[in-house]
């Protein structure tokens, strides 16, 4: 996902000049070809967040398309004021970028687990939430949010994630990108978890039931059409690498209520009950109660 | 505009009645729009007030005809506290009418009581939290350096917003990139929320942190017009270049001078009074 973006926006950088990268000192190797061959729209602004995110919103005043970089916190938390007065109150053409969704950098501790970051992100006006799902929507994603004004954050996993589409997917601001279509329920989710929804999928296909799995990829804009379309007697399961407070869960049950859907939503998040805890992406998923077993149960 | 020019004396004498006059129409407005709005922040305004005076005198390029030139002269008030001495000066410049001063801090007014952007035509940036305007200022200045761009950036600065960690990280950065049309202006009045600088956290030696981070600095009296023009007019050299502008918290009104209390008190009216015979007895 990490490598699609960066080849994606090193094309759309190569035909706009006015399409800048800033990298918090991170990305070893990864951005060689863009330094090399757009000196002039490449920063690397060392380990300065907060000023990195100010610098990036008065380079957008001046008329750039800026993308900040760095591993999932230190683009948002760290700097979080920073996004909210410079690049949201300022309504800056800034995209912050974080990668290491969730529990990518599982062994590198709770530093580097992305577990708030929708919540927080979401939660700021005039900000659009963008989180690809493979390196296929990584693609399409980038290339769409190189050509806005908004302020938008870019959720990425990192880099190697299987593919989740078979190929590009047609995609429109607001809508969700639906990966299979079935008859007895839902799971909607945003990010790599996706994953985990297609393995429960077949498990559910060798239990006589058929799922639709649908990618989120736009949080701050529910697909209100789709929503309104959904078999609310069918059951609803909401999956995403992320806490359980205000991530995509509390997106769904929000819109719900504003649009006045009944329905049983089960949300399946990370329970972050034991925080501390080290071990691989696979490992942190399922000690987090997000598994396809979970899932599964959901439909038994 | 003078950049990197001497002016001769008689253009630095008009020069110079013209920002004092500026200054002087500007404090009395600081005064009025704080005793109406019962709202804070008149020494930190008093205490500024003449550097954006002689910045938007004659000396800036920025005007209320080229606030969307890409090259105009960014002047970002960082300490947006001291916001009525911006509105005050941008309105006697003719940015914006006179009345929205009077309606400063009122519901639905084009004017908060921390620097607002979003309404206010030449206000650049929407500040309040301090430690943001160096940074969004350099970036402006980064982008420029690298289209090839003209047009400086001026960030104005309290002292005590030194204590900012992107303050530093900024200085890095401004050195490292050689961004030297941009200018940080201290207001450096040794006064911060609670007391003086000094004893807060303590600043000095000041000047060499600095010129440690590669950086020119100008130290002058910030109420002298003719020193902080000078102070402007120093050579493009490769380096950005800080101005630590000695100030008086206050300035102009000497009950006011040199006290925490004004950095939170509103002027009463009989205080407005006082303030304004004063300014109208005294020449700056």
């Amino acid at each position: 996902m990490r490598n699609s973006f960066v080849d994606a926006l090193y094309e759309e950088a190569k035909r706009d000049e006015n399409i800048i990268l800033i990298t918090g000192d991170l990305g070893y190797q990864l951005f060689d070809k863009f330094a090399d061959n757009l000196p002039k729209q490449f920063i690397n602004a060392g380990l300065t967040e907060q000023s990195m995110m100010s610098m990036a919103a008065g380079i957008a005043s001046t008329g750039k398309r800026v993308f900040v970089y760095s591993i999932a916190n230190f683009s948002t938390l760290r700097c979080l004021e920073q996004i909210r007065n410079d690049v949201c109150y300022m309504n800056k053409s800034v995209v912050i970028v974080s990668v290491g969704s969730g529990f990518a950098y599982g062994t590198l501790g709770y530093s580097h687990h992305a577990t708030e970051d929708i919540a927080i992100m979401r939660s700021l006006p005039n900000m659009e939430v963008v989180s690809p799902c493979d390196k296929f929507e990584a693609d399409v994603l980038t290339r769409m949010i190189s050509h806005t004004q908004r302020p938008t954050y870019l959720r990425l996993g990192k880099a190697g994630e299987p593919d989740l589409h078979s190929n590009y997917p047609t995609m429109v601001f607001g809508k969700f990108a639906e990966l299979t279509s079935g008859s007895d329920g839902y799971i909607f989710f945003t990010g790599s978890i996706g994953l985990v929804a297609l393995d429960a999928k077949r498990e559910l296909e060798n239990l006589g039931k058929s799922v639709s799995i649908i990618s989120v990829p736009f949080i701050s804009q529910l697909d209100e059409e789709y929503l309104q379309k959904i078999s609310t007697s069918k059951p609803i399961v909401v999956l995403e690498e992320h806490g359980k407070r205000g991530g995509l869960g509390s997106a769904f049950l929000e819109k719900f209520n504003e649009l006045g859907i009944r329905a049983d939503i089960t949300h399946i998040a990370a329970s972050q009950e034991e925080i501390s805890l080290t071990g691989s992406q696979d490992y942190l998923r399922e000690m987090n109660g997000i598994s396809t077993k979970n899932i599964v149960a959901v439909f038994r | 505009m003078c950049h990197n020019v001497s002016v001769n004396e008689s253009k630095r004498s008009n020069s110079a009645n013209i920002s004092s006059e500026l200054a002087k129409s500007a404090r009395i407005e600081i005064l009025q729009m704080t005793h109406d709005a019962k709202a804070s922040h008149v020494g930190s305004a008093l205490s500024v007030v003449d550097i954006l005076a002689v910045l938007y005198s004659d000396f800036a390029n920025i005007n209320p005809l080229n606030i969307d030139s890409v090259d105009r002269d960014v002047v970002i008030l960082s300490k947006g506290h001291a916001c009525t001495a911006l509105y005050a000066v941008l309105s006697l410049r003719e940015f914006f009418p006179n009345e929205w001063l009077r309606r400063y801090c009122t519901n639905g007014a084009e004017l908060s009581g921390h620097v607002t952007s979003a309404y206010v035509p030449g206000v650049e940036l929407s500040t309040g939290s301090l430690g943001h305007g160096l940074p969004y200022g350099l970036g402006i200045q980064l982008s420029r350096q690298r289209y090839s761009v003209d047009g400086r950036t001026y960030v104005i600065m309290s002292d005590g917003e030194c204590d900012e960690g992107t303050t530093w990280e900024s200085a890095l950065l401004a050195n490292h990139h050689g961004l030297d049309k941009l200018f940080v202006i201290v207001d450096r009045n040794q006064i911060q929320s609670m007391g003086s600088t000094e004893n807060t956290l303590a600043l000095e030696p000041f000047d060499s942190k600095w010129r440690a981070f590669g950086w020119n600095v100008i130290e002058v009296d910030g109420h002298d017009h003719n020193q902080l023009r000078n102070a402007f007019e120093i050579p493009v050299n490769g380096k950005p270049t800080c101005v630590i502008a000695n100030t008086l918290k206050g300035k102009g009104i000497d009950f006011m001078e040199n006290q925490v209390l004004w950095h939170y008190r509103p002027p009463s009216t009989q205080d407005l009074n006082n303030a304004l015979l004063q300014l109208s007895s005294e020449s700056l």
